[in-house]
């Protein structure tokens, strides 16, 4: 814990500039840069050309082709350049947000599962779109204005200084007042920007729980309370968006008034040198130009710093998940499971609180297994820790004699098969949905939806395999979603098999039907099931009685008949029907 | 009813510009007195800005020329005054304009979450959480930029620009005309351009949307992706919808940026115009090297803002984009309105029937047809069948998550639509499939939308679930009412989601219960006391159980065997397994 605090409080003190992000698009960056300069070089000219066409009228040289064509081909030069720019400025900024989604991406495929809950999706989901969007925002504009503005700045100061340099220094003095002014209020901008993303993680999170739970909701009618939480995070993302509001209202005026009084020393300054004889008038007018000009590079840095305040908030919170520790990495034992699964002492602590304590459990390759016990006994916590979705917290788990972390991860999961006790489907086809493991051969697929009893539903089906699933599988009912969940295990040709209440929503004929095909079509597989139904498992190898986290007996059927009470109790509470089920099991 | 609104948007998309700014401005209607002091903080500021140069070039013509310097004096105390009303002015507009932002953006989301209230379960069916929120949090984003940035600048620039163009033509009215000239080529192209360039940014954010949605569910079902090793099926997803929403967004970005250079080349050309033309006049005797001067800065001042309008005409495009997107959403109405008793036929039978109830989801075939039973109060009825059956979407229709296609569902003689949300809501309790949490704690989720019990501290809440009987399934939870519980994640089993959704739906006490699948994951010795405490509910409460278990449903007085849109009751229990029995083989 101490080691982790550690880096968290380094990382606030040093956060990443968010410039560093450009390094490996130095030479975009530089074209873009380029571009921009040499676009606003000849702008600066402009003004010159025409100082220049007044005074040499003034003194009666005046060339009207000379001048025309010096600034036609400025004009045009400016206009190509400034087309250029935008277009890089375009790529550039669009291809920093599409490599940084794929390092996130990349990073966030990486992470283990209770990295990632822990990481929390909807603090993710905003890491992916509105800060990457921020960043984006970012290059395309910051970069090049940034440049830019410093370039005119110091070009026109550079003029400025050449035409009269006692004037020029009474008008560059803004430069510093306006930096001060700057760097104040920005630093406390930015800390309302971290706070704003927050607040944004946490609308998402009102939004997502309320369209997951859009039927309850209308179920009990609770759309009122619903929309009093959103106003809630609403009303605090308003305040705090007001916050920012205002001391940008007040940034930008004070600015603008600096510049003014600029303008003013100039008239009066640069009024008095005019009637003393020192500066001619065609100079004056340049110096008002120039003014003109210094003023809108300013303001830009003044909103640009703005879009780099939030750039660098959010690349903060982004760089929080790309440094994350990358999990340890993964074995390199390839081998055929066999399905010797032994756990030695093995515990799982969620914080204080213990989900399995001391486990020892030894499984036979070939074996079928069974786990019950009741409610939040720690059943679907011993699947999760076979399948290394969780890592155990003392203890050892063996495949084969081999810790689990040996193992190498593809090999791994491509023998072991989950069927989760909660239905999973994605927004694709059935086909998709079943051969979810691009490892699944036309075989396999058909194999897996024989087994699992879908060939009559996707018959049924207009499109057939080809129909396409809804998001969250609204369309399907529950044994459907669970019979398809069951296929996408069996398509891999798994070694062992974990079923987690699978036949909690399919009848009981069809569960019959379903495991007695399981054991014909993969001969050899280790299975293990958590269920409520001693009827179906009574055959097992061993069944293991898990209670609060602890085996309470194990064992055949029949010996725990004669040892555990709490076995007989929990056969008890399903003997009232066991008339019937036979029936239906005929 | 159709309420898929990325297949509607294509139909309902052409809004004109014009259409779109009413409508946008209704939504800001009510700050009427805030928009016309900003209007005059920004009219204020725009002339101060626009007489500044003229001031000063009238100093340069009357003092510095003729070498006055009090003259100069003067003048530059007139412009401090100025300069120091300006400090005033802009930071009312900023501050207004900025909130009148900050509040449309507050009252837009709300009134699209407002909106997503009102929806029935088959908009949520249809789209993708992802997109929804992308919606509800990018797009209104959008159009708080263009309100709280853009639309000031917008109102200043065309002020400036008026003020200046005014000027320019007062001041020489040929000069002026041909210095104008380039800003109408700029207009033409403009609305030329336009409709082309809203497209574009349509089309990312439509990109964006589903890019979250891929988000969205992936994150989500992370599990299974990990579990199969899919990791690179995250990635390959998720790239493809970056890689969409890059070419999208390269696009947009491309249309976007059409405008700067072009507005960029003309007002070069427009201070040629100035210039060349300028110089043949003074030439000519008509025109003076001062009043060039202030011309020219004139003429800078009507195109500074207008490259400026450039960057704003963008990001006004952006948020018409946006507002498409949210209007799809706002224009949606709710099938499942209320119905005045009026309207609709009566039934004199207590409890609920079934009377000729037809119903399909939309673009699926039909799932029930003409199908009528009656449920009596106080009675317990099941619904067996095979998965797909139809059994959900029966006890959906009873709890009005759908309203049938044809026929009635009656509640104690009157359409069900007759009643109110709340009425109908304090009746039926509905425990769903899949059990649904909110952050929170075993107590917030009792109480869910409970408001009867809302205000109960956990002694009162306590005492009433002994009173129901429920104490037993509380005692699961380690810290009792305390026990923190998060929507997704690993905090609880589904057991126990499941317990506390029973629970939920005990608590309020209604005359109908709905069961589906309710003890699905639960242990059988838990489920016991799940029976014991149906059965000590109050006498009048009709009962509706879901189940494959059996053992579940055999104390019902009536079970009904729903297969092939066919609800029929099946005398026994032994008949319904038979029936089972009948249509697997069928089948």
């Amino acid at each position: 814990m101490t080691p982790a605090a550690n880096n968290r409080t380094t990382s606030t003190k040093k956060p990443p500039g968010v410039f560093s992000l450009l390094r490996p698009y130095t030479a975009l960056v530089v074209l873009l840069i380029l571009f921009a300069l040499l676009g606003n070089a000849l702008n600066l000219l402009l003004p010159k050309i025409i100082a220049n066409g007044i005074d040499t009228f003034e003194h009666h040289q005046f060339s009207f082709s000379f001048i025309i064509k010096q600034f036609l081909l400025a004009t045009v030069l400016v206009f190509v350049f400034t087309y250029l720019q935008t277009i890089i400025q375009t790529y550039t900024s669009e291809k920093v947000a599409r490599d940084l989604r794929s390092r996130l991406a990349d990073k966030i495929s990486h992470l283990s599962y209770a990295a990632l809950e822990q990481a929390n999706p909807s603090k993710l989901l905003t890491n992916l779109t509105a800060d990457v969007d921020s960043i984006k925002l970012f290059v395309s504009q910051a970069v090049v204005s940034i440049a830019s503005s410093l370039f005119i700045i110091v070009g026109a100061s550079i003029l400025l200084l050449t035409i009269n340099w006692k004037l020029a220094l009474c008008v560059m003095a803004i430069i510093p007042i306006i930096g001060i002014t700057f760097f104040v209020v920005l630093k406390k901008v930015r800390a309302l920007f971290i706070k704003g993303r927050e607040v944004i993680d946490r609308l998402n999170k009102v939004i997502s729980e309320s369209i997951l739970g859009a039927a309850l909701i209308r179920v009990v009618n609770s759309q009122q309370l619903e929309y009093d939480k959103f106003i809630e995070v609403n009303n605090q993302a308003k305040t705090l968006g007001l916050s920012i509001l205002r001391l940008f209202a007040g940034l930008i005026p004070v600015i603008v008034f600096t510049a003014n009084m600029a303008g003013l020393a100039i008239l009066l300054l640069g009024g008095h040198y005019v009637i003393t004889g020192s500066m001619s008038l065609g100079n004056f007018a340049a110096f008002n130009s120039y003014l003109a000009m210094l003023i809108f590079p300013i303001l830009v840095i003044g909103f640009m710093s703005n879009v780099i305040a939030q750039a660098t908030a959010s690349y903060q919170r982004i760089s929080f998940v790309l440094n994350s520790p990358d999990p340890i990495a993964g074995g390199t034992i390839t081998s055929n499971l066999q399905g010797d699964i032994q756990l030695k002492k093995v515990s799982l602590f969620y914080g204080q609180k213990p989900t399995l304590k001391n486990i020892d459990l030894h499984i036979k390759p070939g074996s079928r297994i069974a786990v019950i016990g009741p409610t939040a006994a720690g059943k679907t916590q011993l699947l999760y820790l076979l399948t290394g979705l969780v890592k155990a917290t003392a203890g050892v788990i063996e495949f084969d004699g081999h810790r689990i972390e040996e193992y190498n991860k593809e090999n791994f999961y491509s023998q072991v098969g989950f069927v989760f006790q909660d239905s999973i489907v994605f927004n694709m086809s059935i086909r998709e949905n079943i051969a979810f493991s691009d490892t699944v051969t036309d075989a396999s697929l058909q194999k897996a939806i024989d087994t699992a009893e879908l060939g009559d539903f996707i018959k049924s089906l207009p499109n057939g395999l080809n129909t396409v699933v809804s998001e969250r599988g609204s369309s399907l009912s529950g044994g459907q979603k669970q019979r398809i969940m069951l296929a996408r295990a069996l398509a891999i040709d798994p070694r062992i098999l974990l079923l987690d209440d699978f036949t909690a929503r399919v009848d009981q004929s069809t569960e019959t039907k379903i495991l007695q095909n399981v054991l014909t079509n993969y001969s050899g597989i280790t299975l293990i099931s958590v269920t409520q139904k001693i009827a179906a498992i009574e055959q097992y190898d061993q069944i293991i009685l898990l209670t609060q986290g602890e085996i309470v007996a194990s064992g055949k059927h029949e010996e725990l008949m004669n040892t555990s009470v709490d076995y007989v109790q929990i056969l008890n509470s399903q003997q009232s029907t066991s008339n019937y089920e036979s029936v239906s099991l005929a | 009813m159709n309420y898929n609104i990325n297949q509607l948007s294509g139909q309902q998309q052409k809004t004109s510009s014009l259409k779109a700014v009413k409508k946008l401005y209704s939504l800001i209607a009510h700050e009427k007195r805030n928009l016309i002091i900003a209007l005059i903080a920004i009219l204020v500021n725009s002339s101060l800005q626009l007489v500044g140069p003229l001031l000063i070039g009238h100093a340069v013509d009357a003092y510095v020329t003729t070498k006055q310097y009090n003259g100069v004096l003067m003048i530059g105390g007139i412009l401090l005054a100025m300069y120091l009303l300006a400090l005033g002015t802009s930071y009312m507009q900023t501050k207004l304009m900025g909130s009148v932002g900050q509040r449309t953006l507050f009252t837009l989301r709300n009134a699209l979450f407002n909106k997503l209230q009102e929806l029935p379960i088959a908009f949520f069916n249809q789209n993708k959480a992802g997109d929804l929120i992308s919606r509800l949090n990018n797009d209104t984003d959008k159009i708080n930029q263009f309100f709280s940035q853009s639309l000031m600048q917008f109102i200043g620039s065309i002020v400036t620009m008026t003020g200046a163009g005014v000027f320019l033509l007062a001041i020489n009215i040929e000069l002026g005309a041909a210095t104008l000239l380039p800003a109408l080529l700029i207009l033409i192209f403009t609305m030329m351009v336009s409709p082309w360039v809203k497209r574009k940014n349509a089309t990312n954010l439509k990109s964006v949307g589903s890019m979250s949605a891929e988000i969205q569910e992936s994150l989500n079902n992370f599990r299974v992706i990990i579990a199969f090793n899919r990791r690179d099926y995250f990635l390959k997803r998720f790239n493809d919808a970056n890689h969409q929403n890059y070419n999208t967004a390269i696009g947009a970005g491309m249309a976007n940026n059409v405008f700067l250079p072009v507005y960029g080349l003309f007002s070069s050309l427009a201070q040629l115009i100035v210039l060349a033309l300028g110089i043949y006049l003074i030439s000519t005797g008509s025109f003076t090297i001062g009043l060039l001067v202030s011309y020219l800065a004139y003429a800078v001042n009507f195109y500074n803002p207008l490259r400026q309008l450039a960057a704003l005409w963008t990001s006004f495009q952006v948020a018409m984009a946006g507002w498409d997107r949210i209007s799809q959403i706002l224009s949606l109405q709710s099938n499942l309105t209320d119905r005045s008793t009026g309207e609709t036929t009566a039934l004199h039978k207590p409890g609920l029937a079934f009377q000729n109830v037809s119903f399909a989801y939309p673009n699926g075939s039909e799932i029930l047809h003409h199908v009528s039973f009656d449920l009596l109060p106080g009675k317990t009825y099941a619904l067996v069948g095979p998965t797909g059956g139809g059994k959900t979407t029966t006890a959906s229709l009873i709890a009005r998550l759908y309203d049938p296609t044809h026929g009635t569902v009656f509640l104690n003689g009157r359409d069900i639509r007759t009643y109110s949300a709340e009425e109908r809501a304090k009746k039926i309790s509905f425990i769903l499939q899949e059990p649904i949490l909110f952050t929170g704690t075993v107590k917030d989720n009792l109480l869910y939308g409970n408001e009867q019990l809302l205000k109960y501290n956990n002694e009162e809440l306590e005492e009433v679930i002994k009173e129901s009987h429920l104490q037993k399934l509380l005692s699961v939870f380690e810290q009792g009412l305390d026990t923190p519980v998060s929507a997704s994640g690993e905090s609880i089993s589904l057991g126990q989601k499941q317990l506390i959704a029973f629970m939920r739906a005990v608590l309020r006490n209604p005359e109908i219960l709905i069961l589906d699948e309710a003890s699905a994951n639960i242990d059988t010795v838990t489920e016991h006391l799940l029976t014991e405490i149906l059965d000590q509910l109050p006498e009048q409460t009709t009962r509706v159980i879901i189940a494959h278990r059996l053992n579940t449903i055999e104390k019902a007085d009536e079970i009904f065997f729903v297969n092939s849109g066919n609800v029929i009751p099946a005398g026994s229990l032994d008949h319904a397994v038979e029936m089972l029995m009948q249509g697997k083989r069928a089948s």
